[in-house]
């Protein structure tokens, strides 16, 4: 580390135009939004947007629905990822560097192209109805669009490269002494699993949690493109209320409920790190 | 240590993380307009609509325009903190972290929406510049991490060198550092770039009449028409990614910034 008489005046100097951009175009609107959502149009301070939000049955069952989703999405992909990472974390380097940069190709590619390909699948014509149709299975194709399973399809496959990637570099540190150790003491494939391989890359675990849940919640295009305003989350309902009922003190409340969310999130499973190291 | 499960499970997830991109391919080359699948016959039709639609044309640019101005500026502002959060002590350093990673705690959308209130009906600031500080506030994150990471694995010493044999500290910086940091300034400009070029959350409350985002434009395409061109504009999108993404994972191994 260097250390120099004038070293505070550097520090300030290399920081100071990338901190104050970030103040005045990004902190600054989050605190006219958090205004926003307190003040009505004649200028006085209320809680009503708040109150309305939580007792208005619709955005209640909205928000709900976007946590119980995002929780689904999570728990499928640390089911999916789990053992998929750990058999990336054990290849060759070569091998390995290939098959992760195509768990990354997905991540890379935008939201839209990536969404449309499930209403091909899933649409009235789409793949699973020809063949449920085909197989004389059903009589009339079904309704899978608009339906909360599309939506947890979708952003699984959405997010499910942010509990890999994290998973696989959590594995890669766990020595294989270590996993043979615990074989040759007697330790059974699924013990070994769950007792040593488990605990040692909980770190990966609970990073790529938060990453797939608060994408989850937040998440815009897939809810718009597979939920549409029939199946509202909260992201399709921050739009709805912004831009089509053009209500920006409700919207607003929407949108602070979503930061308050992914905060919290966050927060928590930062302690929870915290307590595990 | 493996066993035979966890193989198939490997395959399960490939097949749904790249399941999604051959049904894309292939429904971009089918003849029949209403998706059904599998596609029947063969034609670049929907490919020459992407062409022809002048919303796709014009906002491909704007993309490209506003994802090499933001993924810049947020470089060339990024990298000086990524250098003093790297070489230097201090007792705020954890508050600068916090700073810099908070547009990434921040949902998209939000974003946003926070920034078409305050500058475009409060301030009534032009579209583009609205987009274009957002898109710079998201790549913050990046730019720096990316940008410490790859100053972490230079020794300062060697720049002490430079400074202790009569080189000042800026060109100790710019002829010592910079030449060395070159893949990580590559990685965070491939990273940067791809992150504005894809978003929407951001884009879709700053866009304005006529200066819109190109995947904000194909999602609006999609509320008025359901057809393939958008799956042939995402199979041409995926091929320059792929082509992008395994040129720097060759060359610079990606995956370890992510």
């Amino acid at each position: 580390m260097i250390r120099r008489p004038n070293q505070s005046r550097t520090i300030i100097l290399l920081v100071a135009p990338a901190i104050v951009f970030v103040i005045v175009f990004f902190i600054l609107p989050l605190i006219f939004l958090l205004s926003q959502s307190v003040v009505l149009e004649d200028g006085s301070f209320t809680l009503t947007g708040y109150l309305d939000f939580f007792q208005s049955r619709v955005s209640r069952i909205v928000y709900l629905r976007t946590l119980r989703l995002g929780l689904i999405v999570t728990g499928i992909c640390v089911l999916m990822s789990y053992p998929a990472a750990f058999v990336l974390a054990r290849m060759p380097a070569r091998r390995r560097s290939f098959l992760m940069s195509l768990v990354i190709l997905p991540l890379m590619t935008n939201a839209v192209a990536r969404t449309f390909a499930w209403l091909i699948i899933l649409g009235r014509r789409g793949m699973i109805n020809q063949t449920l149709l085909s197989l004389d299975l059903v009589e009339t194709p079904l309704r899978f669009i608009f339906t909360e399973t599309a939506i947890v399809l979708g952003l699984t496959q959405l997010f499910l490269p942010l509990m890999v990637l994290p998973l696989v570099s959590a594995m890669e540190n766990i020595p294989d002494d270590v996993l043979e150790a615990a074989r040759s003491l007697g330790a059974n494939r699924l013990t070994t699993f769950l007792r040593i391989v488990v605990p040692l890359s909980s770190d990966g675990l609970v990073l790529g949690a938060t990453l797939v849940f608060t994408g989850s919640v937040t998440a815009f295009v897939t809810p718009a493109i597979l939920g549409g305003s029939r199946l509202l989350l909260m992201s399709t309902l921050l739009r709805q209320k912004a831009v089509i009922l053009f209500d920006q003190h409700a919207a607003a409340v929407v949108a602070v409920v979503m930061i308050v969310t992914t905060l919290a999130v966050n927060l928590l499973l930062r302690v929870l790190r915290v307590k595990q190291s | 240590m493996i066993s035979r499960w966890m193989y198939i499970s490997l395959v399960i997830l490939y097949c749904f993380l790249l399941g999604p991109f051959i049904i894309i391919f292939m429904a971009s080359f089918g003849a029949n307009a209403n998706l059904a699948f599998p596609p029947q016959g063969f034609t670049l039709d929907w490919f020459a609509n992407v062409f022809e639609t002048s919303q796709f044309i014009d906002s491909f640019w704007i993309s490209l325009q506003l994802a090499l101005l933001s993924t810049i500026v947020s470089l060339v502002m990024g990298m000086p903190v990524a250098y003093a959060l790297t070489r230097f002590d201090f007792a705020a350093s954890g508050t600068v972290e916090t700073v810099f990673s908070a547009p990434i705690l921040v949902p998209g959308l939000v974003i946003g929406f926070a920034m078409l209130n305050f500058f475009v009906l409060l301030g009534d600031m032009q579209v583009m510049t609205g987009l274009f500080i957002g898109h710079t506030a998201i790549l913050f994150p990046y730019s720096v991490r990316v940008i410490s990471a790859s100053l972490r694995n230079l020794d300062p010493y060697v720049e002490d060198a430079a400074v202790s044999l009569g080189a000042n500290r800026l060109r100790g910086f710019l002829l010592v550092v910079l030449p060395n940091m070159q893949a990580g300034i590559a990685a965070a400009f491939v990273l940067g770039f791809i992150t504005s070029f894809n978003n929407v959350p951001v884009s879709l409350f700053l866009s304005g009449p006529g200066v819109t985002t190109l995947p904000v434009s194909m999602l609006s395409y999609l509320e008025y028409y359901f057809d393939p061109t958008i799956a042939a504009l995402s199979t041409l999108l995926v091929i320059f990614t792929v082509v992008l993404v395994q040129a720097a994972e060759r060359v610079l191994g990606l995956s370890q910034f992510v």
